[in-house]
């Protein structure tokens, strides 16, 4: 009895050490293994990543995956991240791919593996009611201003232009708080905000300053998954090149941003 | 000869049950909430109102929040059962002969109990792992069972608690009688006292019960898929009209108050039915 | 100070314990004013919450059958649903329907803040605790003092006041103390509609950071202090309080 536990035990050992060796040489056999495809997206993040009324996420970043995951043939699976947890479920191996609308910046390159090309763009910029006419972004000094826990302009928001950040866990909630005046402004990403102020709901406020922090987003995947890594590149290439991230901005309702225009111009 | 009066300075203080809302019996309640939130819209819907009211989009993700309604139901179970075990230990360790287990157990309930539940669920969803490693078998940590371990931490503490002062209520003639009837004291505590102790802990029990079914919807900060976490992310796809956030918020306590409040009536009447007359 | 604050710097440098509320000045006054932010929300729902508690458990001793009735059906709707639910039904619900005040930035903003609301729903909560707790302390006093009182002249209020309540704060004194301990726990929940208490701060931190291990243990001991020293103090007010013989 004991001695076929320990069998049991031993193979149990030597297969899962071989299925360590093999996940962590090459993510892209696990997927095809697996049959599905897990991708970290947002859900609150509209039109980029947000939940319909049966509970399914859909939006730009969810057809993006969904066209990684039929150029692999398997199936894809979504799994809701947000700002403060998204490269920690990635690094953990909890999603295989991260298309979550996160800016590339340096810090990250060291924890996740970003995919050159980058896919799009966006910079930091604010949502305000139309008649406080904001001009600079000096003029928020001294106010509430409405944010994101996580999002990695807080920082600078607050210690450069001496705003109050007000930081909520979910955008609903500050978007919340900004119609009820609780705060003068939102500061998030720009593509978010257009899409916001073309929207009837929000007809009476504009996205007033220059943006800022202009910087592009990078999908990514785990460190050392270079095969993986080169197969999105060349995936992302593509997707310029076709304009496909140009028409499903359109199918979202979303103005052509003039990073999509660009790279397609480039790739073409 | 001891000296009586009926003119005492005060009367033995005894917690009070509050009284049933409103003169409603549970099941009221569960009709009452029932119309208020759907009569509206059926009759919206019936009467071809477009379907923009705040009730009707409600009504629309009705079904979703009900899963995540039923998610944060899993949830309290499992922390509770976890809970339990654990506080049954560590309640017994606190009343052990050996100094140390009763040092160590009492400093652990402590520390679990003073620390804010949000806390620790802050502790448990950032600082565990993802998976572990156990002899190579990997062995996932998806973050509905982080939440289950990091809300189960405070429910050991309040148990262990409830466990000691439980056997502590038990009159001492009791260990006495059964150790002269030559029982262990292993004997004595499964055979006599905790039998005892069911009864007198099951209030109390139940009452964190509710109050764990209530810290579920803290799993919403740390970005679990339930009840909460579903709202905010409806409110989002919705596009954040202030008009929803009423009948939303309200449908989330309304549906914690459907369940939470009879198992409250129902903790009330084992008060009573176990009630020991001194 | 700022010796031991660089002593932390280096810290850091040496072996990655990133505690920045301590070496870097802009977290430390973060961390600081998170802090008594805590304190100052926990002072007035404490002060709060023992008001409701009094006033709810004289309204329930009413002669009205509705004046009763309400003050039940405030105690089971507070007691039976969660209360970050109440917190956000409180701030995002009704404080939008309230009118809205002119505000320093030439828009219009709710009257009340968060932490307004935040100290608002969390008394509310603990209020509908406190009430059972004083009005079972009331049960306790005899009613041959009551009439001892009324013998004298005493008005119903006066009763309430100077013979009833007094007797009665001494037996409740235990459950009430835990009461208000749950209560300063339950402030962290402020944390969701952006009251900048100590669990937020600690957040911002450590996003900005990524430390969540050291903010995290640091928040621990933190509380743990907090309310070891709270429940230290009230254990030993119960003691000075209690009616000899008495329990």
């Amino acid at each position: 009895m004991i001695k076929t536990t320990m069998n049991t035990l031993a193979s149990a050992l030597v297969l899962s050490a071989m299925g360590l060796t093999a996940a962590s040489a090459d993510v892209l056999d696990t997927i095809k293994e697996r049959g599905t495809l897990v991708v970290g997206v947002k859900a609150d993040y509209k039109p980029y990543g947000f939940l319909d009324s049966s509970g399914n996420i859909i939006g730009i970043e969810p057809d993006l995956a969904k066209d990684v995951a039929d150029k692999l043939g398997v199936e894809v699976e979504y799994v809701p991240v947000v700002s403060s947890n998204r490269m920690q479920f990635l690094e953990q191996g909890k999603i295989d791919l991260m298309i979550a609308t996160m800016t590339d910046t340096e810090d990250r390159r060291k924890v996740v593996q970003i995919v050159d090309p980058n896919y799009y763009s966006s910079g930091t910029n604010i949502l305000a009611l139309k008649s406080l006419g904001l001009e600079e972004w000096e003029d928020l000094r001294g106010k509430p201003v409405c944010g994101i826990q996580g999002a990695f302009y807080n920082k600078s928001t607050s210690q450069n232009y001496g705003a109050e950040i007000v930081a909520f866990t979910g955008t609903a909630e500050a978007y919340s708080a900004l119609k009820a005046g609780n705060c003068a402004a939102f500061v998030y990403d720009d593509s978010a905000i257009v899409a916001k102020t073309n929207d009837p709901e929000w007809s009476d406020y504009e996205m007033p300053l220059k943006t800022i922090d202009d910087a592009p987003w990078g999908l990514a995947v785990q460190l050392g998954e270079d095969e993986f890594a080169s197969l999105m590149s060349d995936m992302i290439t593509e997707w310029h090149k076709s304009g496909r991230i140009l028409e499903l901005e359109t199918e979202w309702g979303v103005a052509n941003t003039p990073f999509a225009e660009a790279m397609h111009a480039k790739f073409k | 000869m001891s000296y009586k009066t009926d003119l005492p300075v005060m009367k033995p203080f005894k917690p009070r049950e509050p009284e049933p809302l409103l003169g409603f019996r549970p099941w009221h309640i569960v009709v009452i909430a029932l119309l208020v939130f759907f009569g509206p819209s059926l009759a919206f819907a019936q009467a071809g109102v477009p379907l923009l009211t705040p009730f009707a989009v409600l009504l629309d993700w009705v079904p979703l929040l009900l899963q995540g309604f039923i998610f944060n139901l899993a949830i309290s179970f499992l922390a509770m059962a976890l809970g339990t075990a654990l506080g049954t230990l560590l309640g017994l360790g606190q009343i052990s002969l050996s100094r140390a287990t009763r040092g160590v157990s009492w400093f652990l309930t402590q520390f679990f109990r003073n620390a804010p539940w949000l806390v620790l669920l802050f502790f448990a969803m950032f600082l565990l792992p993802f998976e572990i490693n156990l002899l190579g078998v990997s062995i996932p940590f998806p973050d509905w069972f982080k939440a289950i371990l990091g809300l189960s931490l405070p429910v050991m503490a309040n148990v262990s608690e409830i466990v000691r002062g439980a056997v502590r209520s038990l009159p001492s003639g009791q260990w006495e009688a059964a150790e002269s009837l030559a029982y262990s004291r292993r004997q004595t505590l499964w055979l006599i006292i905790l039998p005892q102790c069911v009864k007198r802990m099951l209030p109390p029990w139940m009452n964190l019960y509710s109050i764990l079914t209530m810290a579920t919807v803290l799993a919403s900060i740390v970005g679990v898929s339930e009840v909460m976490t579903l709202t905010g992310q409806a409110l989002a796809a919705e596009g954040g009209r202030p008009e929803l956030l009423a009948p939303f918020y309200g449908f989330v306590l309304l549906l914690f108050f459907a369940y939470c409040y009879p198992i409250a009536r129902f903790t009330v009447r084992l008060e009573r039915k176990f009630a020991v007359i001194n | 100070m700022d010796v031991i604050f660089e002593w932390f710097r280096v810290l850091y440098d040496e072996t990655g314990i990133n505690l920045p509320f301590l070496y870097d000045a802009y977290d430390r006054n973060r961390m600081v004013d998170g802090f008594f932010t805590t304190i100052r929300l926990s002072l007035v729902c404490l002060f709060f919450s023992v008001l409701i508690g009094v006033v709810g458990a004289w309204l329930q001793g009413s002669s009205f059958k509705w004046t009763r009735r309400i003050v039940n059906g405030y105690i089971q709707l507070f007691r039976n649903t969660p209360p970050l639910v109440q917190l956000y039904f409180f701030y995002f619900a009704i404080g939008t329907m309230l009118p809205t005040v002119e505000n320093d930035w030439g828009g219009q903003s709710p009257i009340l803040g968060s932490f307004a609301w935040a100290a608002i729903s969390l008394s509310f909560f603990a209020g509908a605790f406190n009430v059972e707790i004083f009005r079972s302390g009331i049960e306790a006093v005899p009613k041959s003092t009551v009439e001892a009182a009324e013998a004298l002249g005493f008005s119903r209020l006066q009763i309430y006041r100077d013979v009833t309540l007094p007797l009665a704060f001494r037996v409740v004194l235990p459950a009430l103390n835990n009461n208000l301990v749950n209560l300063v726990k339950t402030t962290t929940l402020a944390y969701a509609i952006a009251v900048p208490e100590m669990l937020y701060e600690a957040n911002q931190i450590w996003s900005d950071n990524v430390n969540v291990t050291e903010m995290m243990i640091f928040l621990l001991l933190a509380y743990f202090v907090l309310v070891g020293i709270l429940v230290g103090g009230m254990n030993r007010w119960e003691r000075a309080m209690r009616i000899p013989g008495f329990g």
